[in-house]
């Protein structure tokens, strides 16, 4: 994608003349003014299709993204800074033998068997809020809905939530043999 | 089209692509960022997504590893296995971790090699180099 087609230069283009539209729109209109923003509306017709395709195209490469991320041979789950899931990844349901919705929100703590959870927090506060993630990794017992515990290596980083942008936490979790 | 209508439209379509763009980060920056090495293939091995850090382990850059299978990277002595487990891997099974040797430009690199099936019938490969 180069610059000068990407959403972001079609944007500022696209906002550029529709404010220069509007405001020829607000003086009288003399036949000249008309052409002009005739010709402005023709073009950001062609902008508006270009920038749909942008988005279809978006929207693409997103599925790609998602699919890897959904079916990585890993367990993986992003937090936000206060350590609630955000998202769960197909591997990490497995490990902790439990549907989407019983993950997404809940605290990761509360998958921490309870014996390790005071350390697993105390580790945890050093990575918030907002603080810049640096890679680094600890075990800890991951208590699964069903069955004894399983020790894992948790590695984390930071990673921007998709929502908002703003950061969270990258969990990579992946049992002891 | 009125000029109200395309103005709403509008905003509607900036939200939509500001929002695609945050998405596009936050996968970019998840798979392309990793430390650990993944590389994406469909059925029949062909690689079509790789990351960087499967990029030094393989040791070739990452366009000319787009296209390629990922069969002809594994020695010569190996490939008939590595077909072996992939058609297995397609087919279920769920044996899905193997210790394989790279033929990297720099010398043989001995790994472990897991897949994991994904949706449309891509597979997602983890290549983890043995220390």
């Amino acid at each position: 994608m180069n610059s000068r087609t990407s959403p972001e230069w079609l944007m500022t283009t696209v906002t550029a003349l529709r404010e220069l539209m509007i405001k020829r729109l607000e003086t009288e209109l003399d036949a000249e003014s008309k052409r002009d923003l005739e010709m402005a509306l023709e073009e950001l017709d062609v902008m508006w299709e270009e920038l749909q395709g942008q988005a279809a195209l978006l929207v693409r490469e997103n599925e790609r993204y998602a699919a890897f991320f959904e079916f990585a041979p890993d367990a993986y789950l992003i937090t936000d800074t206060g350590g609630s899931i955000r998202e769960a990844n197909q591997a990490a349901l497995e490990l902790l033998k439990a549907a989407r919705n019983d993950v997404v929100g809940k605290p990761l703590a509360e998958c921490v068997a309870d014996e390790d959870r005071v350390a697993f927090l105390a580790r945890m506060v050093g990575l918030m809020p907002g603080v810049n993630v640096r890679p680094l990794g600890w075990r800890a017992r991951l208590r699964p809905t069903a069955g004894e515990p399983v020790a894992a290596d948790f590695s984390v980083r930071a990673i921007p939530l998709k929502k908002s942008g703003v950061g969270g936490i990258c969990w990579l979790i992946r049992p002891v043999n | 089209m009125e000029l109200a209508d395309l103005q709403g439209m509008w905003f509607k379509l900036q939200a939509q692509v500001e929002r695609l763009a945050e998405e596009r980060r936050q996968y970019l920056d998840f798979f392309e960022q990793s430390p650990e090495a993944y590389l994406v293939t469909d059925g029949l091995g062909r690689i079509s997504e790789v990351n960087g850090a499967a990029v030094d382990i393989l040791q070739r850059r990452k366009h000319l590893l787009r296209g390629k299978p990922l069969g002809v990277l594994v020695v010569v002595e190996e490939r008939a296995e590595f077909r072996h487990r992939l058609k297995a891997i397609v087919d279920g099974s769920t044996e899905r971790s193997w210790l394989a040797t790279i033929a990297a430009p720099e010398g043989r690199v001995e790994v472990t090699l897991t897949a994991r099936l994904m949706g449309a019938g891509g597979i997602c490969w983890r290549l983890q180099a043995m220390e």
